[in-house]
């Protein structure tokens, strides 16, 4: 995949330069990006450092595991099934709290082994089930608390107010969350319709 | 007061961390010092893509591409309200962390992080992941060959996000 994006940017980038004449810029971003990279390293490296080492303190105090059964209350009419068996359902609200607090590393060993537990139950084990899909959606539109990498970046980039943008981006994860569970809450709806019509049938 | 709440929660967690530190069992700090010691690693670990796509990324800007490609489509995505300067970061956002992460620190580099292109790209970085790559690990890692809708409806969820990001800034901040 990521050789893929690399070789389009390439590609895309010798075109471009060759039609614009700017053949030598281009050459000349190639030593600026490499450093660059370095730059944005350091950037996160302080703050992933400092980030990861609160949340594993958080972790290790139980309180992650609190805010966990917290979405547990919420949770269990998302994932009914899931519920019911009690197969992986720990496991689900594990990742989503692990996503609400910015620790997306420590969200997908428990996601993997949700998917594995729910794969149980599922009757055509080639073809994913509703409640996987609405794992999978919802991990892709995941609520945040605390962007921690994006506030270093914004305040690298010499942001007058990198905390600004704090609130939109609260408003805005609530509502794809909520557009999310709204469009993942259609395939249980016809999940239902299409077992009674088959009972029906019969 | 809206500054007040959003500088909030960061300054609350690390006191929250303090009162462990304080009132907890007293080897919390080893726990910190292992998480911390992960993150270095993750961050390290991090460089060798990055290296890799910022090059790219940077490549395509000094070569008009992202100007040209800005240019062409601004007409059609201003109408619908989301500025063109965020177009590769939308392009690369699906697919990978570090390919994002790259087109956002030039967009930030390029038009400034308290721009209005530089907000609704702050806000989709923040509130969109990497749905394409989420997707394909999740169900490979089951056996599952058929997603169902699982991306047309992330697609779905990621243009509202967009769409979305893009309007609340303007009411926001403007």
């Amino acid at each position: 995949m990521l050789g893929k994006i690399f070789g389009t940017f390439c590609a895309f980038a010798l075109f471009f330069g060759t039609i614009c004449g700017r053949l030598p810029e281009v050459a000349a971003a190639i030593p600026d990006g490499a450093s660059k990279a370095v730059q944005v390293t350091l950037t996160l490296l302080g703050m992933m450092c400092l980030w990861s080492g609160v949340m594993q303190v958080l972790t290790d105090a139980g309180i992650i595991k609190k805010i966990s059964r917290i979405f547990a209350l919420f949770l269990r009419h998302v994932f009914p099934k899931a519920y019911q068996t009690g197969e992986g359902y720990e496991e689900i609200c594990a990742t989503l709290s692990a996503n609400f607090l910015g620790i997306g590393n420590a969200a997908t060993p428990f996601a993997l082994s949700a998917m594995k537990k729910m794969q149980m139950h599922n009757p055509q084990p080639e073809i994913a089930e509703n409640e996987q899909i609405t794992l999978a959606v919802l991990s892709t539109a995941s609520l945040t608390l605390v962007p921690a990498n994006l506030l270093a970046l914004r305040r690298a980039a010499d942001s007058q107010n990198p905390f600004s943008i704090m609130i939109p981006v609260w408003i805005t994860s609530l509502c794809c969350v909520s557009f999310a569970l709204l469009l993942t809450s259609f395939l249980r709806i016809r999940e239902r319709f299409s077992r009674t019509r088959a009972s029906k049938r019969r | 007061m809206i500054d007040i709440i959003s500088a909030l929660p960061m300054p609350l967690i690390l006191a929250a961390v303090g009162v462990i530190f304080l009132f907890g069992k007293s080897n919390r700090f080893d726990s910190f010092l292992l998480g911390a010691k992960q993150g270095l690693q993750t961050a390290v670990q991090l460089l060798p893509t990055l290296c890799a796509l910022i090059v790219g990324v940077s490549m395509l800007n000094a070569s008009g591409a992202v100007e040209f490609l800005s240019k062409l489509l601004s007409p059609l995505v201003n109408a619908i309200g989301v500025p063109a300067d965020i177009l590769p970061l939308l392009l690369t956002r699906p697919f990978s962390g570090s390919a994002s992460t790259a087109s956002f620190v030039e967009l930030l580099e390029r038009v400034g992080p308290d721009s209005f292109a530089g907000l609704c790209a702050s806000v989709i970085f923040a509130t969109s992941d990497t749905m394409v790559y989420i997707i394909s690990v999740y169900f490979s890692s089951v056996g599952i060959k058929h997603s169902r809708s699982a991306l047309p409806i992330a697609t779905a969820v990621m243009l509202f996000c967009i769409f979305f990001s893009c309007f609340l800034c303007r009411v926001w901040f403007f």
